[in-house]
């Protein structure tokens, strides 16, 4: 099979580039201007209020690795213990977390003297973080170039059949097959029907007329089949069948021998590629790990920490951006780049001895880089794999530099080091515990550098790299030891090394599980995390002593976001504190974005709730201050981020505040704009928002037309002394909103060029011509108006419209030129004086007005031969002409529409009165534009200097060769462009012989 | 809440039933392979072309439970609470088969917000238990629990004491397994309490005895919490599971009425049972018995020396280095080197000075004594090719030196032996230490140097000389 089929919306695969095409708009000329201004990344510096430049990042908190003391916890929390497979029963339990202390421990902080204390398993206190912000905020600006939004459910799934909510264990959906199939059969007709439909396609007819006696008996009329195809779509569902007849017959006839590919084959390629993307769709597990990492700062070094993450249409490129601690975090220079050959999926970091090692896993190359600590310092390629199946897993060793570990879905794994190459560790393509048909696997580093733990759906083992086939145990099992559900299967397994040196964070869809390798197969923590969707990235943020470690799980397909914080595991068991806390999510951000037009709200709606690709957040302390940065990558390359602060204040009455932040843009109750002023502070602040989200609209109607945004400036000026601290996170903040209004604006640009499909090469003019020279009134309105007006003029004077086209743009009453106003026509003239007896004489008339006609035209041409080889004053072209007057007082009304001056007006050969005849505006016929823009004539009178003449020919010739363009104004656009700069010498070039009637004669 | 929930759309089609089916009948196959690889809590809500927008009951109860969940997740106790009264409508028809059905949804919820909501109390919140232990049958000893658990944590010990008494009272027909061990640890926890109440009146009748003045009636009353709380503790450690705290409490009862050997039987079962779980806690209680007891030294390493084959990491791990080094038998000091060799390899360790100075110590001695050079080359052989960059690198060499000195000098010591007197972290180190003009450091280049032959035998390729 060598055509694959896709389903409809992958099939501009993404891998697919074009070059940034497009006819020039005024409007993309300045947004380029505007963008050298402003730098390719959000934030240039410039926008940075100066209450936020105050405030200065401290100490970053770095992991400090093997700190935690090995001590084993005095008395673990009771438990039962028992083997075998879970008991049970799995199910949707969206409130499984909830309301259970689970058990509880003697001990704690609190215990007194004589007084015995517990504390729960959950439910204990836990730190208090709140977000500062209403949403998440962009750091990066989308990048350029379209972008290709992934395939949705509704896309796959037969849309009627699609009506009850999807549950678990019941196949509620049906596949959109035949669709699917249509469209490959749409797009790839080459592929599909190629040989054949070229053998036959004289015997099919695709017009509507009746076939004659002798075509019939060899041709089919493929128009009645269509139209049969489309009654038949009307009447979906209408038992009849009876009336599908024809189309019954064709298939039956061609179904055999009509297809390139074999029908049954290609259904069952179709379909298994349907089944593929169906079950991605649903949980798509080649992102596991997540595909962004943040490298922190150096201890009390400049607060400049490192972003990598993918990038590009493909998401092929690797960036390392440098990135600002600020209140926003901001980001620094351009990146630093490198193409790799496949859509990245991982990304993996740890630093190892000062050093960043970053691990980047493709599809079918890992690729590991060093990042030395200094700032700045650029990465550095050190090692390129390649593997036969697709891995599954990169992680990065966190203490021996240069080591990694790889999967693959073979079930091999690797244990990978930059300076001795590859190890085998196992080769299994069974899973470990039972049976289960997912290829994924994952291993990781353990509390022993030379020990790895490696995962399957069912389980984690760890194994000694050393002797991987003699040494190793089991570290958890989907089953009764962990208390599983049925059909409860590992998402992803992570080492919290940083936290403690022998914890693991094992997930799976339904529960989050904290292990201790010491005390394997038992959990020390458990519970039911209660996302929607499983999560496929996790974050740990060490807490030092006595505070607690935070983990952040990240789900991909919903973008779900959650904190949650835990304590122990040296000095006192594992407890979970405080309650898991929903951060905010990329597609949280577009309540608070600008109202748009519906189509531009859907096109960024689509961006914005696209799936999550990966999930990175650190520490920062200053002094008393505690803050949380958090970054979300999403599949579409955007990253956005958000602050949470430490609320140090643990009183048990945080009731206040905590309504406070009940606004109503952030429940789902009230999704419409924020628009409450709800815990704003005081009337002044008020105000000020209100004008800040005047001129944010203001800004963004102006970017539309394609005018520079004059609010701007008076904003970026406004914003340092706008309110120091908006207490409510119920809109976002200035800064936030500013950033969001870059980023739309970004956004916009960069996906104008999908949306209107224009495959067609064509080169921008943006450099060759300013946007002055391009402008030109819009022409086919015009035209459409005058058109339109003939026709009603026409009918009202009951006549006929002989030829459209020449005639198209002279204005109505020409036809009428030629006769004295308010005269007679000469039809009456002539009946009259056939009536009166002197017909002859009025033919005499007649044809001697004929010949002053005839060879007032001729002088016409000889004049403009004459023109043409070079300029002449004004006046020495009109010394013979008949129509000095008109010309003259036309030379003064230069209306909007006129003359192409590189097109000789072309006399009329018929006997059409000659004042109508020269055409004067070429838009209808005009030819190749390039052609008009090729004469040296039309060039230098374009202004355009002699030395880029040559230039600008080589290119548009080259521009030539390419298909045909699909019209555009361009043209008439050019022609207009030296309207100002030489008028007269046009206007004299082109002659116009147009008269008004009533200025004439 | 009704004009609220209608702003959700979801849309129920209503007449694709019998297109549906015909379809489904055309790719029997394809139905069965439609599920996700993975079963999933959530499947993604299908876009409808259908134009429907009523609501049912079912539907706006799942609205209400998402809004409620919402709430919960962004810490709006109050928001929650609200919805949850609107919620308790759906008790009305709980005909529900799922997994966990709209009374337990409400006892967990309504527990949640009663925990943070900050004008609740105590009292109200032990209202809502009771209303929740009569909602389900089969949930009333859970419910029963975490109510307990709430008042412990709340330090409401007596009131928690009444209701586990009430609940262990409770029957109601067959018990299910599940209720079976519901059981079993209302029965130890308050097996716990009496422990704790007996530990009190021991401390009494202690404290008075000092004066000469004994309570008969307190010493009764002791007696009975002992049977009570031995009875309950002995029955729950009997089934596998991790006991730490009711065998730590069951033992010291035993250990105070002088039963001994119950005690031993206790605690080995409860680290030598297979059944049980790996619990290195297990063996440390076994341990700190055995030398309570004042047993053998060689029970007490055969003690250690299994839970050194479990947790080869574990904090114990010096306890045991230090009584092996101080051996008499060259098998036990062998040993000794390759414990703290093995629990050097951990991250955990890596700073640990203590453990440092073990290694340090112990290899000292062998290179002065110059015998049992091999024990060093044995173990050092799986280590060489990844010791020196994860332990002796040039950056951990400035690190220790900035943070710990006495780290550092351990560490330089057994870098000098082990890598000679050319390794990056000794150099560093000994170029720091004689810089800051410090004796040992002076002392500890000089040892080197002097014994940076034994570099060369240890790392050298296996000669007969130095096999064992």
């Amino acid at each position: 099979m060598t055509t694959q089929p896709e389903p409809r919306k992958t099939r501009c695969a993404p891998g697919r580039t074009h070059r940034a095409v497009s006819l020039p708009s005024s409007s993309r000329v300045l947004i380029g201007a505007r963008r050298q201004r402003g730098g390719d990344v959000i934030g240039g510096g410039r926008a940075i209020p100066t209450r936020y430049r105050e405030l200065r990042p401290g100490r970053v908190l770095s992991p400090v690795p093997g700190t935690a003391a090995m001590e084993f916890p005095a008395a673990l929390f009771p438990a039962y213990f028992s083997a075998g497979p879970p008991r049970e029963e799995g199910g949707p339990a969206p409130v499984a977390g909830w309301g259970e202390h689970g058990q509880v421990l003697e001990g704690g902080p609190g215990r007194r003297q004589g007084k015995t204390a517990f504390v729960p398993r959950r439910g204990a206190r836990g730190e208090r973080w709140e977000a500062a912000d209403a949403a998440a905020v962009p750091v990066l600006l989308p990048s350029a170039g379209c972008w290709f939004p992934s395939p949705a459910i509704q896309d796959i799934v037969y849309r009627s059949g699609a009506g009850r909510k999807l549950r678990v264990g019941r196949s509620g959906v049906t596949l959109d097959f035949a669709r699917q199939l249509g469209h490959f059969f749409v797009d790839h007709p080459e592929d599909a029907f190629g040989s054949l439909g070229r053998l036959l396609h004289k015997n099919f007819y695709l017009g509507n007329s009746k076939l004659k006696r002798p075509a019939r008996n060899s041709t089919i009329r493929m128009t009645a089949l269509m139209e049969d195809i489309d009654r038949l779509e009307a009447r979906r569902g209408c038992p009849r069948q009876h009336l599908a007849s024809r189309l019954r017959w064709f298939s039956h006839l061609c179904r055999d021998w009509l297809f390139e590919v074999p029908l049954g084959l290609l259904a069952d390629c179709l379909h298994e590629e349907l089944m593929q993307q169906w079950s991605n769709l649903l949980f798509d597990d080649s992102f596991t790990g997540g595909a962004l990492a943040w490298l922190p700062p150096e201890d009390g070094a400049t607060p400049v920490g490192r972003l990598v993450h993918p990038g590009g249409q493909a998401m092929n490129h690797l960036y390392f951006q440098d990135v600002v601690l600020e209140e926003l975090p901001r980001a620094r220079g351009s990146p630093q780049q490198f193409e790799l050959s496949g859509r990245i999926r991982q990304v993996a970091a740890a630093r190892v001895d000062g050093q960043d090692f970053v691990g980047v896993r493709s599809d079918y190359h890992c690729g590991v880089w060093r990042v030395l600590g200094k700032t700045g310092a650029a990465p550095t390629p050190l090692q390129v794999i390649r593997t036969d199946m697709p891995a599954s897993c990169l992680t990065v060793s966190p203490h021996l530099p240069g080591e990694l570990s790889v999967c693959t879905q073979s079930g091999t794994i690797y244990l990978w080091s930059v300076e001795t190459g590859l190890q085998q560790l196992r080769h299994d393509p069974q899973t470990m515990f039972f049976r289960d048909y997912s290829p994924w696997r994952w291993s990781d580093f353990t509390a022993h550098p030379r020990v790895l733990s490696c995962a399957d759906r069912t389980g984690l083992q760890c194994l000694d790299a050393r002797a991987p086939k003699r040494c190793h145990f089991d570290l958890f099992k989907v089953g009764e030891e962990a208390g599983c559900q049925q059909g409860e299967r590992v998402v992803l397994p992570m080492y919290l090394g940083r936290a403690h040196p022998s914890q693991y964070l094992v997930t799976t869809q339904f529960s989050v599980y904290v292990l201790d390798e010491r005390l394997p197969l038992v959990p020390v923590l458990k519970w039911a995390h209660m996302m929607e969707a499983p999560p496929l990235f996790a974050h740990l943020m060490p807490g030092k002593p006595g505070r607690s470690h935070k983990v952040l799980l990240g789900a991909s397909r919903t973008q779900e976001l959650l904190l949650m914080q835990y304590r122990g595991g040296s000095q006192s068991a594992c407890q979970l504190a405080g309650t898991p806390q929903k951060l905010h999510n990329i597609a949280g951000c577009l309540q608070h974005l600008p109202t748009q037009l519906p189509h531009r709200h859907h096109l960024l709606q689509q961006r914005l709730t696209a799936p999550a690709a990966g999930l990175a957040a650190m520490l920062q302390e200053d002094g008393p201050h505690k803050s949380m940065l958090v970054f979300q990558l999403s599949e579409t390359g955007d990253v956005f981020c958000q602050r949470l602060t430490h609320k140090a204040a643990q009183s048990p009455a945080p009731l206040s505040r905590d309504e406070a932040t009940t606004a109503p843009g952030s429940s789902p109750l009230f999704e419409g704009p924020a628009s409450s002023p709800q815990g704003l502070g005081s009337e002044e602040e008020e105000e000020e928002e209100q004008t800040f989200y005047l001129s944010n609209l203001e800004v963004i109607v102006d970017e539309e037309e394609g005018t520079p945004a004059p609010m701007e400036e008076a904003e970026l000026l406004q914003e340092p002394c706008a309110s120091p601290e908006p207490s409510s996170p119920a809109v976002p903040s200035p800064a936030a909103a500013l950033r969001y209004r870059r980023w739309l604006r970004a956004f916009f640009r960069t996906c104008r060029e999908p949306s209107r499909h224009t495959w067609t090469p064509s080169l921008s003019q943006r450099r060759l011509f300013t946007h002055r020279d391009l402008e030109g009134p819009a022409g086919p309105s015009s035209l459409h108006r005058q058109m339109r007006q003939r026709l009603r003029q026409t009918m009202q004077e009951g006549r006929r419209i002989q030829r459209w086209e020449p005639l198209a743009l002279q204005p109505p009453p020409l036809p009428q030129t030629l006769e004295p106003a308010g005269g007679p026509d000469p039809l009456s003239t002539r009946l009259t004086a056939a009536w009166a007896g002197d017909w002859e004489q009025w033919w005499e008339e007649r044809t001697s007005f004929n010949m002053a006609q005839r060879q007032r035209a001729l002088r016409e041409r000889r004049r403009r031969q004459k023109r043409a080889k070079g300029r002449r004053s004004l006046s020495a072209s009109f010394t013979s002409s008949l129509t000095y007057q008109s010309e003259l007082s036309e030379l003064s009304d230069v209306g909007p529409q006129l003359l192409s001056p590189s097109r000789p007006p072309i006399l009329s050969q018929e006997g059409s009165p000659p004042a109508g005849s020269p055409p004067v505006h070429s838009l209808p016929t005009s030819p190749a534009p390039d052609e008009a823009l090729l004469s040296s004539q039309s060039l230098r009178c374009r202004g355009i200097p002699k030395e880029r003449r040559k230039t600008l020919r080589d290119y548009l010739s080259v521009w030539a060769e390419g298909p045909p363009e699909p019209p555009e104004p361009l043209g008439s656009q050019a022609s207009q462009l030296c309207i100002p700069s030489s008028q007269s010498q046009l206007s004299s070039a082109s002659q116009p012989r147009r008269k008004r009637p009533r200025m004439g004669f | 809440m009704d004009s609220l929930l209608e702003e959700e759309d979801e849309e129920v089609p209503a007449v694709v039933g019998k297109r549906r089916k015909r379809r489904r009948r055309r790719s029997p196959s394809a139905q069965a392979a439609l599920q996700p690889p993975l079963c999933l809590p959530f499947l993604p809500q299908l876009p409808v072309s259908s134009n429907e927008h009523k609501l049912n009951f079912t539907k706006s109860k799942e609205v209400c439970l998402r809004y409620i969940q919402d709430a919960l997740l962004q810490k709006q106790w109050k928001r929650a609470a609200e919805f949850l009264t609107c919620y308790v409508e759906a008790l009305e028809k709980d005909y529900s088969r799922e997994h966990i059905g709209p009374s337990e949804m409400i006892w967990r919820i309504g527990t949640e917000i009663l925990w943070h909501h900050s004008q609740s109390s105590m009292k109200e919140f032990s209202c809502f238990m009771e209303q929740m232990k009569t909602l389900g049958v089969k949930r009333y000893l859970k419910v029963c629990l975490e109510h307990v658990f709430h008042l412990l944590c709340n330090g409401q010990i007596d009131e928690a004491y009444q209701n586990l008494s009430l609940a262990e009272s409770w029957r109601f027909g067959e018990q299910t397994a599940i209720q079976d061990k519901e059981m079993k640890l209302i029965q130890a926890y308050r097996g716990l309490l009496d422990y704790h109440n007996w530990s009190k009146q021991k401390n009494i009748l202690l404290e008075n005895g000092e004066d000469g003045f004994s309570d008969l009636a307190v010493e009764q009353e002791m007696h009975g919490y002992f049977r009570k709380a031995a009875v309950n503790l002995k029955e729950i450690i009997k089934i596998p599971g991790v006991w730490d705290v009711f065998v730590k409490c069951y033992v010291d009862l035993l250990e105070f009425y002088g039963d001994h050997n119950e005690a031993h039987q206790v605690l080995n079962e409860y680290a030598y049972n297979s059944k049980f779980p790996a619990n290195p806690n297990a063996h440390v209680y076994l341990y700190q018995f055995l030398k309570r007891q004042g047993e053998s030294k060689k029970s007490l390493i055969s003690a250690l020396k299994i839970l050194h084959d479990i947790v080869p990491s574990h904090e114990l791990m010096i306890d045991f280095n230090t009584m092996l080094q101080k051996s008499k038998k060259r098998k036990k000091r062998r040993l000794g080197l390759e414990v703290i060799f093995t629990a050097l390899d951990y991250a955990g360790w890596k700073e640990n000075a203590k453990a440092w100075s073990c290694l340090a110590r112990q290899m000292k001695q062998i290179v002065i004594s110059e015998k049992h050079l091999d024990w060093i080359k044995q173990e050092w052989n799986s280590r060489k090719d990844w010791w020196p960059a994860f332990h002796f690198s040039r950056y951990l060499a400035k690190r220790n030196w900035q943070e710990n000195k006495n780290l550092s000098y351990e560490k330089a010591l057994v870098a000098g032996i082990l890598l000679g007197k050319d390794c990056k972290y000794f150099k560093y180190v000994s170029h720091q230490g004689c810089k800051a003009q410090l004796k040992r450091f002076r002392m500890l280049k000089k040892f080197v140097n002097r014994h940076n032959l034994v570099y060369l035998r240890i790392s050298g390729p296996p000669d007969s000389s130095v096999q064992p």
